[in-house]
């Protein structure tokens, strides 16, 4: 064939190839470019639909960062993601390890532990409260089983800003993803290197750290990433589990939202807009800063 | 060295018994090869050697104490694994090294140990690459290095040359044969290839099916099988029934003469084909004469394989190409009593 045929063979395909991903190029760039675009732009001050046109104006974003509850809620945020996240990462790993082991009945412990996958946050919520809350099922045993004379003693887990309430929802249901994640990678991994380094004379630690977690780091890369921005931007959780002023900024957007003063759902916006500029700036360091190990460890 | 003694061992994974028996004795510095069809529980016997998988049953010794309590760590053994099992994530080096840091060997010993096993193993100018950037051959030589390295007491092997090409096959059989003489390590290895069995191992262990077949050294393996599931394993052509009265088998083309020791009654006769001659003209005074005719012709090179028809018998009968016999020629082969072989039911 000769090349400039082949020239268009290629060019053709290529067209084709553009053509066939226009509907979902269309629906990125229109609801999700469009809003993000809409919604940075409302963030600095430009709402005509509100009769306010004050673009580019960045008090919205001045107001809200020189509020130093802004910078509490923010740490709230950060701090109930980070802890949820790294609970779930170490559980989820335990669980993947203990499942790729065999042992009695496997198959229906297989089974149970994708369960809190399947059953939405909301309800999850509602059995955090109804557990763990002062009137709640925990209480009432301890109380029963005489650990504390009333149930009002029971130590206050949820609505407080250590966020045990939030924490448990989010570690209850991301676990079982994290350790799904790294199970599947694990038996892609296999337990020939583990075997070879234990005859080598590592011991079990030695194992696990040196040998069997940079094999699935992959893996904890990508479901800390997708449950971290989850986390860092869930609403429900802290809204009814949360232990009130300063929220989390979610929630403090919601607030602004719902703010009979309208011209609020600007400062609404800011807080949104900075939300997503911390989630990130957050997750695209974590991704550089694992590509950097990755390019060390000869992956390209 | 070690001397290894597995006793009445057996394996059984739920219901499945993947080795049934197994007594095998292995002296210290001895290089042993177990030999086996796909299945057979080669990998199985070395992985409990290694104490990656305890014995359902029996007992494993190394210099006659019992190490079922022992833990894969402190067996000092090495393995190489089928498919290698290197650390992907680790650099030639890195890998090599491993088994000396996690026994936490001080810095300028490891330099010292890493440069000599490079050496022997001629990876020098690999030593930063991964495991994914390097052949077959030379990963290969990589997961033995990083066994090496640790100076085990038993080097198990499983089968370490079946992804290489015949070249390279050969090249590592010697340099594997060469070490071990070297270095006097109480070898194992694992292999479905009779003839690496037999030019490697000082004596070969056949497994079939769970069970150990035959253990014997790699001539008395190839002359004198004890069933003649391993003559045909072991590439034997020519097996017949035969009725034995006294020194004489008794078969379909005619009475043969034989020397070794075996009981009157129904047996198999073994011929292999390179103790045949091949006659043109009918010889005199020569034991176990077999007259008969040339159906086939095969031809290899350096030798050649004739089918000969025998009172309706196919015999091969294998000689050096120093002359080449057509095919439809009348001829008359025999056999020295001494070279033939008797399989007892
Ligand atoms: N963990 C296990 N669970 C159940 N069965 C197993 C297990 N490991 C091995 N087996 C079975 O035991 C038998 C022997 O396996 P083994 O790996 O020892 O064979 P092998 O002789 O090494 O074969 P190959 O030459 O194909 O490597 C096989 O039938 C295999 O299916
Ligand atoms: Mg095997």
């Amino acid at each position: 064939m000769s090349k400039t045929k082949e020239l268009a063979r290629h060019k053709r395909e290529r067209t084709w190839m553009w053509i066939q991903l226009m509907p979902v190029m269309l629906v990125l760039t229109v609801l999700f470019g469009g809003a993000l675009v809409l919604g940075v732009a409302q963030s600095l001050g430009f709402a005509p639909w509100f009769g306010v046109n004050t673009f580019p104006d960045f008090s919205y974003f001045a107001a809200l960062w020189g509020d130093s509850f802004f910078w509490k809620s923010l740490g709230l945020t950060l701090y109930y993601a980070v802890a949820a996240t790294l609970i779930s990462l170490v559980l989820g790993i335990l669980l993947a390890l203990a499942l790729v082991r065999t042992f009695p009945s496997k198959a229906f412990y297989k089974y149970l532990y994708k369960l809190p996958l399947m059953i939405p946050y909301t309800v999850g919520i509602a059995l955090a409260v109804i557990m763990l809350g002062n009137g709640g099922m925990l209480s009432r045993l301890m109380a029963f089983t005489g650990f504390i004379d009333d149930p009002n003693q029971f130590p206050q887990i949820l609505k407080t800003h250590m966020g045990w309430g939030i924490i448990a929802v989010y570690v209850w249901k991301q676990t079982p993803f994290v350790a799904l994640t790294i199970y599947a990678v694990l038996l892609g991994v296999g337990r020939e290197t583990e075997e070879a380094a234990a005859i080598l004379g590592a011991n079990k630690r030695q194992i696990f750290f040196q040998v069997t977690l940079p094999q699935i780091l992959p893996g904890i890369i990508s479901s800390t990433l997708i449950i971290f921005a989850f986390n860092i931007g869930a609403f429900e959780a802290p809204f009814i589990l949360g232990g009130g002023f300063p929220d989390t900024l979610p929630v403090v957007a919601w607030r602004y939202f719902n703010d009979a003063d309208y011209t609020l759902q600007l400062q609404g916006m800011a807080t949104v807009v900075s939300i997503a500029l911390v989630a990130g700036v957050i997750l695209y360091s974590y991704l550089a800063f694992y590509r950097r190990y990755e390019r060390r460890i000869g992956r390209s | 060295m070690t001397a290894v003694q597995l006793k009445g061992v057996r394996k059984s994974f739920g219901t499945f018994t993947a080795i049934s028996k197994i007594d095998l004795d292995i002296k210290s510095g001895e290089l042993v090869a177990l030999l086996g069809p796909s299945g057979c529980g080669k990998t199985t016997t070395l992985r409990m050697i290694a104490g990656l998988e305890i014995p359902t049953d029996g007992q494993i010794l190394f210099d006659k104490k019992d190490v079922s309590e022992t833990a894969v760590q402190k067996r000092n053994v090495g393995m190489v694994f089928q498919r290698y099992a290197l650390f992907p994530h680790m650099t030639v080096e890195k890998n090599v090294l491993f088994g000396l840091k996690v026994r936490g060997t001080d810095k300028a010993e490891m330099a010292q140990r890493l440069e000599d096993i490079l050496e022997v193993v001629q990876l020098q100018q690999f030593r930063h690459r991964f495991p994914a950037q390097l052949s077959g051959g030379q990963m290969q030589r990589v997961a033995i290095a990083r066994t090496l390295i640790t100076n085990p007491s038993v080097l198990m092997m499983d089968e370490p040359l079946a992804n290489l090409d015949t070249k390279l096959r050969g090249e590592m059989r010697r340099f594997i044969r060469d070490l071990q003489q070297r270095l006097g390590i109480t070898t194992i290895f694992v292999t479905h290839d009779q003839i690496e069995a037999m030019e490697l191992a000082d004596r070969v262990a056949v497994i079939f099916d769970g069970n150990l077949a035959q253990y014997a050294a790699p001539d008395a393996l190839y002359q004198q099988p004890n069933s003649i599931e391993i003559a045909d394993f072991m590439g034997a052509t020519n097996v017949f029934e035969a009725a034995i009265t006294g020194k004489s088998a008794t078969t379909a083309f005619g009475a043969l003469s034989f020397a070794t020791k075996a009981a009157d009654g129904p047996a198999h006769v073994m011929l292999r084909g390179e103790a045949i001659d091949l006659h043109l003209t009918e010889p005199s005074g020569v034991q176990n004469q077999m007259q008969g005719q040339v159906t086939a012709r095969e031809f290899f090179g350096a030798n050649i394989t004739y089918s000969v028809d025998c009172k309706g018998v196919r015999i091969q009968v294998t000689e050096q190409s120093r002359r080449m016999v057509d095919v439809g020629q009348d001829v008359w082969l025999t056999i020295p009593p001494d070279r033939i072989w008797i399989i007892q039911k």
